[in-house]
């Protein structure tokens, strides 16, 4: 169990930030970019919904890379590393290890060039547009890509339903947040469909087509009630895999 | 400001010449265009940002028929605006919203990553990505609302909503007063991300 996987209820952190910039330095756009492009050009757009030509983009991509890929690797960091970086921070590092380690540049190519541009910060970039990439990213950031799915079968709960959340081995990446594993809440509604997740999370238990339901909480269900502030609700979505009866 | 953004400035100069090495080679192994980061970037100060939200709360404010559509089928209502193509694409693919009123305050919230609207309210803000929001969010979300500046009383819920799935919230903040004679256009310049988040109000015009 990851400390990122329960960042939920931790206490004593001290006050929240209250800066409204998306990017408090200018670096920080452009990892921004190389992400949501990578996004675009995934190869698992392919089998998407909507679905891209993503075969026939003149990339060198050829890998899958979704929110899957960035959360697992922030979620696989060192704990107080975590905590150390900024969030865009995280993004370089993980980005540009994931390049490395999939063979697309090595680690001494990105350290020499990144002297480079550290002793010549003002030196331009390479000068080479690509229009069919910069039409992927439009569409791709039009249309977007869904892993709702029809119906194949009734969900196990029903709305009002009693239900526990399920407490599965911790995994690299999870979309079950720590702070709910075995607490007891509602089924509050059943999103329409069924929804898969980007990637298989093993035995945490979601990648393939499922119910999603959104329950609610008691705050003092949750933390206890001397330890909760008073009429507060939470809700939370979660893959049929994460909800169990609750008795 | 925090001073967790007071790093040396070296720090900044090394991440700012790694990216631009990190782009650089992916340029030239033709994993992306010279313009694709910059592509990108034009997405988000032209199609996908809050002034869409921003506008989608007006309306809301004038019309409670379109509000009660707005919050029973949010991309239905969307639809119905003239806003730019793509409000349900990246990151709004299942967008749902909810309303503050006299008796609940909502706060969105994403404890496990930093799920956000894009094409309503663009991209999250610090705060929003910031570990300890994240952490304390869902603990003590009055605490984190007055430091923010937002007092909720305890006669009033508070529903906090985790993106732990395929739905990206956001919330039709409460019509300050004083707004009775303003036009859809004005109302819009009223309302900020903040508010839209949960964790501001809309601040009554300025006489």
């Amino acid at each position: 169990m990851k400390l990122q996987h329960h960042l939920g209820g931790i206490e004593n952190l001290g006050p929240v930030s209250l800066e409204t910039r998306v990017f408090v330095e200018p670096w920080e756009q452009r990892i921004f970019g190389i992400h949501t492009a990578m996004m675009a050009e995934s190869a698992h757009l392919a089998d998407a919904l909507p679905a891209y030509a993503v075969k026939d983009l003149p990339t060198a991509f050829k890998s899958n890379w979704s929110w899957a890929s960035l959360r697992t690797g922030a979620e696989d960091m060192q704990p107080f590393e975590y905590f150390k970086y900024r969030y865009y921070e995280k993004w370089l590092g993980g980005i540009s290890q994931f390049f490395i380690d999939a063979g697309y540049l090595t680690a001494q190519e990105l350290e020499e060039k990144s002297a480079f541009y550290r002793a010549h910060p003002d030196a331009a970039l390479p000068d080479r547009p690509s229009a069919p990439i910069a039409a992927q990213i439009g569409a791709y950031l039009q249309q977007g890509d869904s892993g709702y799915h029809p119906p194949e079968r009734a969900p196990r709960f029903a709305a009002g339903d009693m239900v526990r959340v399920a407490d599965p081995a911790a995994v690299d990446h999870t979309r079950l947040p720590g702070y709910l594993r075995c607490k007891t809440g509602t089924v509050d509604a059943i999103y329409p469909g069924h929804f898969s997740y980007f990637v298989s999370t093993g035995v945490d238990g979601i990648g393939r087509p499922m119910p999603v339901y959104r329950i609610a909480f008691k705050a003092a269900d949750v933390w206890g009630s001397d330890k909760s502030e008073p009429n507060t609700t939470i809700y939370a979505d979660l893959y049929e895999a994460y909800v169990q009866a609750a008795h | 400001m925090s001073d967790i953004f007071g790093f040396p400035q070296d720090r900044e100069a090394t991440s700012a010449a790694k990216v631009r090495a990190l782009e650089a080679l992916l340029i030239e192994k033709g994993v992306i265009g010279s313009d694709s980061v910059d592509t990108v970037l034009r997405h988000f100060e032209t199609v996908a940002g809050p002034f869409n939200g921003a506008r989608i709360v007006a309306r809301a404010w004038v019309d409670p028929a379109y509000q009660q559509r707005l919050i029973a089928n949010t991309p239905s209502a969307i639809a119905e605006l003239d806003l730019p193509a793509g409000m349900a694409g990246a990151e709004g693919e299942h967008m749902a919203a909810v309303a503050n009123d006299a008796h609940v305050h909502n706060l969105i919230i994403c404890t496990l990553c930093s799920c956000y609207p894009w094409p309503v309210l663009g991209l999250p803000p610090y705060w929003y990505k910031d570990p300890v929001f994240r952490a304390r969010g869902v603990r003590e979300p009055r605490a984190v609302l007055r430091e923010f500046g937002v007092d909720v009383p305890e006669t009033k819920e508070v529903k906090v909503w985790d993106s732990s799935a395929q739905i990206r919230w956001f919330v039709i903040p409460e019509r300050p007063a004083n707004t009775d004679g303003m036009s859809e256009a004005e109302l819009a310049s009223l309302v900020t991300p903040e508010s839209m988040m949960g964790v501001a109000l809309v601040a009554p015009p300025q006489a």
